[in-house]
């Protein structure tokens, strides 16, 4: 198994703080408040020109500090980017640019735009994770004011209603993140926890907490196995280590989760950021500069498929994801305190 | 209650803080001058034959002039390199001196004193994990000591120290600031929050912040 780089975009001059992208289009989260959308679709098809490559920098004016994440709305192309200044931003491409037959995909990158559509406010201070729900129903925010807040929007993603704010962590919310196909939320926290959110009657309550990690977790992502009702959740953390945990009740509002198992410890500084395929691998990147792949044999025992040093070279992780390119493949993407983007194949 | 530990320092004077140059010439010379300087001194004390001269009168002195004399004399010009040249080299180790004489002249938040000088940072608690191979992620690691087991600035000060070393040292440095073991009420929140890269990050972009801080670093040399 070989984990090869397929790809190194330098984006920014200053830390990436963290990417999305959907149907080939990349979003970057910056300390030098600027988010860049980039045509990443065609990489994995061999020698392609990176010409065109940028399609859009969105306007720098709009955030006051460090944009620190960034998320396509499912099935549209509507961006949401949570920044230090407090503020939630909300982006989506002009319909009559770039894309002529409206499939959202990119025909003409040289008049691709996207324009503000509206900017969240409500947090006290810094803004660290946007994440949307499985059809871009909900929208979750959360911030160093020790909060997750939850808004309801509309279709064309203009308009956007608070119907929870969530205040049972002790300390600042690291990052949120949806399941692939249930409304469940898990929030990860400064305070060592993870919470899970569940609606009810209307409301969003707490289903459980998750207790096992020794420092921050800095974040989550759920299994994406459609062959299954088990919900389960990998998490990354300043302990240095990732955890699974499992769902094992959920007849009544409250849940019952059990840490199933630690992976292997490969990463000897903080894991900042954990990401788990649809064919169930699990990638995790952080301080020290490794990129990690896992992967459950048939034991249900966690086994380290692939490991690459210096995936940024000296620099730091923050976010690691499996993305599908154009081929229907699935790679990794990652990006560091270096300013770039580097994709990477899994075979 | 635990005995404080740094609760009145000895307040110590600019010059009696570690410096590179004390290991080596200093004790002789009180000078940081060439090697051209050095010979040109030794010359001018052989030229003095006057019994009456107090070097000559000092044995001691003149043990180490002799052992000077025959031993190649240190390259002095090491300590001019500046930190900005790191990129040029693909070695170059940094050890816990540079370290201490990038931080021990940051200024304390509260009183008119440099943060060496009242030995809230002692060269003795930095601690390099480095083989000066620019590729290679490097460690530092500096234990703070409070002048007050309480004290509120405990934070402001790490965040001070770290802002300067951020900035100073290469990228591939990963910076560990934790305040020395029994020196304060709350110690483990203090350490978390100096290490949270995203909440370092964030007080940086705070004006108000980074204008203390900037007072702070500048004394620094």
């Amino acid at each position: 198994m070989s984990l090869n780089l397929v790809k190194a975009l330098k984006l920014h001059n200053e830390k990436i703080w963290d990417i999305d992208c959907y149907k080939g289009l990349l979003a970057t989260a910056s300390t030098d408040r600027r988010i860049k959308i980039v045509n990443i679709g065609d990489i994995g098809d061999g020698l392609v020109s990176d010409d065109g490559r940028l399609l859009d920098e969105l306007d720098d004016s709009s955030h006051k500090k460090t944009v620190r994440s960034v998320a396509w709305r499912p099935h549209s192309t509507i961006l949401a980017a949570g920044s230090f200044d407090s503020t939630v931003s909300i982006w989506a491409k002009d319909e009559n640019d770039g894309d002529a037959d409206g499939d959202g995909g990119v025909d003409d990158p040289s008049s691709f735009s996207m324009e503000l559509l509206a900017v969240i406010e409500g947090h006290e201070n810094e803004v660290k994770s946007v994440a949307w729900s499985k059809d871009g129903y909900f929208l979750a925010t959360c911030s160093r004011d020790k909060s997750v807040w939850i808004w309801e929007s509309d279709e064309m993603g203009e308009e956007y209603e608070c119907i929870s704010v969530l205040q049972e962590h002790s300390q600042d919310v690291k990052h949120v993140v949806w399941h692939p196909f249930k409304d469940i939320l898990a929030s990860s926290s400064y305070d060592d926890t993870i919470r899970i959110w569940k609606e009810y009657d209307d409301d969003w309550e707490a289903a459980a907490v998750l207790k096992g990690h020794e420092g921050t977790v800095w974040g989550s992502d759920f299994e994406k196995n459609v062959n299954t009702d088990i919900v389960r959740l990998c998490s990354g953390s300043d302990d240095t280590t990732v955890k699974i945990w499992r769902c094992v009740s959920n007849e009544s509002i409250e849940e019952d989760w059990i840490c199933e198992a630690t992976l292997p410890n490969v990463h000897g500084k903080p894991v900042y950021s954990v990401s788990w395929s649809e064919d169930g691998l699990i990638a995790s990147a952080g301080s020290d500069g490794m990129l990690v792949i896992y992967k459950e044999n048939k034991d249900n025992v966690w086994e380290v498929v692939a490991k690459h040093e210096h995936s940024h070279s000296i620099y730091e992780i923050n976010v690691v994801k499996w993305i599908k390119l154009n081929n229907g493949k699935s790679y990794l993407a990652t990006a560091g305190d270096d300013g770039y983007v580097n994709i990477w194949a899994y075979n | 209650m635990s005995e404080y530990i740094n609760e009145n320092p000895e307040v110590l004077d600019d010059t009696q803080l570690p410096t590179r140059k004390d290991e080596d010439n200093e004790l002789l010379f009180n000078t940081t001058g060439s090697n051209s300087y050095l010979d040109r001194k030794k010359m001018l004390l052989r030229m003095d034959n006057s019994s009456q001269s107090q070097v000559l009168q000092n044995i001691d002195l003149l043990d180490k002039l002799f052992a000077l004399h025959h031993h190649d004399t240190p390259d002095l010009t090491e300590d001019d390199e500046s930190i900005e040249s790191f990129d040029d080299e693909d070695f170059d180790q940094i050890d816990a001196q540079e370290i201490y004489d990038l931080i021990a002249h940051i200024s304390d938040p509260e009183h008119p004193l440099t943060l060496g000088q009242l030995a809230i940072v002692n060269i003795d608690d930095i601690e390099v994990i480095d083989n000066g191979n620019r590729d290679e992620i490097s460690e530092v690691i500096v234990r703070i000591t409070p002048t007050i087991t309480h004290c509120s600035l405990a934070t402001l000060i790490g965040l001070g120290i770290r802002v300067r070393l951020e900035r100073a040292l290469p990228p591939r440095f990963r910076i560990n600031i934790i305040l020395k073991k029994g020196t304060h009420q709350s110690e483990n929140q203090v350490n978390k929050q100096l290490n949270d890269k995203e909440r370092v990050a964030a007080a940086c972009e705070n004006d108000q912040l980074l204008g203390v801080v900037s007072t702070m670093l500048g004394t620094c040399k």
